[in-house]
């Protein structure tokens, strides 16, 4: 069986605190002026981090075994990973077209 | 008698051990939250590359009321995750009144979810955008890619909220037990993670700036 540990209740309270004021970071970054590619960078990057805590305390996975995170999370990494191989072509296509009307 | 014909024909003691220490259903959850991860990932990757290969992008969510809007609807997922917490704590301490309590309230927070997000579409309806329709006139891939991506999380939302409403009924009867409730909480937190993702990637990038 799995280890039955827990953070708490105050502990995930606290969590709950930290993504939203991740979340708030976010809207804020949005209208601080970045461009498209800049802003896409940082809202991804913070998206990862929020997802990473959800993980690992919500989602409880921080207790699990080490072999169900080895199991699981690898191979989705990977295939997430390899996803980000579009964004050369996404950003080549940007300067391809000329502007619609 | 052999030991093999007992342990394929007979109820027996040779019983497989847990896989990874945890119960099969909770395994089977993490391998669909795994597949499920990576459908969304493919939707969102799918979507940045239209986003950040279209020069003239519609924006059209104001902050009021669209961005706050989903604002509100970020703090009742994230809230509901919380809830959802409490539910699984009460049902590992054996307390059945406080988990059907704090089940009710990840129900509630669930369903007012929905019903915001489905208010935001009939906004965005009203001003004549549609999966096929552009009232800017310009490319129809924004509305495409922002009705498929939160149609797809909404029906997770919905689905989760039925899930929840079976399983504290179950739970209520005897008929499901503590494990029920913690595998149908990794769903439900799953699907909050993801929308970590969606408001971040499909509002605050449309934002009008």
């Amino acid at each position: 069986m799995s280890t039955e540990q827990s953070a708490g209740i105050g502990k995930y309270v606290g969590i709950w605190l930290g993504l939203v004021c991740i979340a708030g970071i976010e809207v804020i970054l949005t209208y601080r002026g970045f461009s498209v590619h800049e802003l896409l960078l940082a809202l991804f990057a913070l998206a990862i981090i929020e997802a990473g805590i959800g993980l690992a305390y919500f989602m409880h996975l921080k207790y699990e075994s080490p072999s169900l995170v080895w199991t699981v999370v690898p191979f989705v990494i990977f295939v997430l990973l390899m996803m980000n191989q579009i964004w050369p072509d996404a950003y080549r296509v940007d300067s391809l077209r000329f502007l619609t009307q | 008698m052999s030991e093999s014909h007992v342990a394929l024909t007979e109820h027996s003691a040779f019983m497989e051990p847990s896989p990874f220490g945890i119960q099969s259903k909770k395994l089977t959850m993490w391998l669909f939250i795994a597949s499920d991860a990576i459908t969304f990932g493919a939707v969102l990757f799918g979507y940045s590359y239209l986003r950040a290969g279209t020069p003239n992008w519609p924006t059209p969510f104001h902050f009021s009321p669209s961005i706050i809007n989903g604002m509100v609807m970020t703090f009742v997922l994230l809230t509901s995750s919380l809830t959802m917490l409490g539910a699984v704590e009460a049902a590992k301490a054996g307390d059945k009144a406080k988990t059907l309590k704090w089940l009710a309230a990840t129900i509630v927070l669930g369903t007012l979810f929905a019903v915001l997000h489905i208010r935001e579409w009939f906004h965005m309806f009203h001003e004549g955008w549609s999966l096929f329709k552009n009232p800017e006139g310009g490319s129809v891939l924004f509305g495409a890619s922002f009705f498929s991506i939160t149609g797809l999380h909404l029906m997770h939302v919905i689905s989760g909220v039925i899930a929840l409403i079976v399983v504290g009924i179950g739970y209520n009867t005897d008929w499901l037990d503590k494990n029920h409730v913690e595998t149908t909480g990794l769903y439900w937190h799953f699907v909050d993670l993801v929308w970590m993702f969606v408001f971040p990637l499909v509002y605050l990038m449309n934002a009008t700036r």
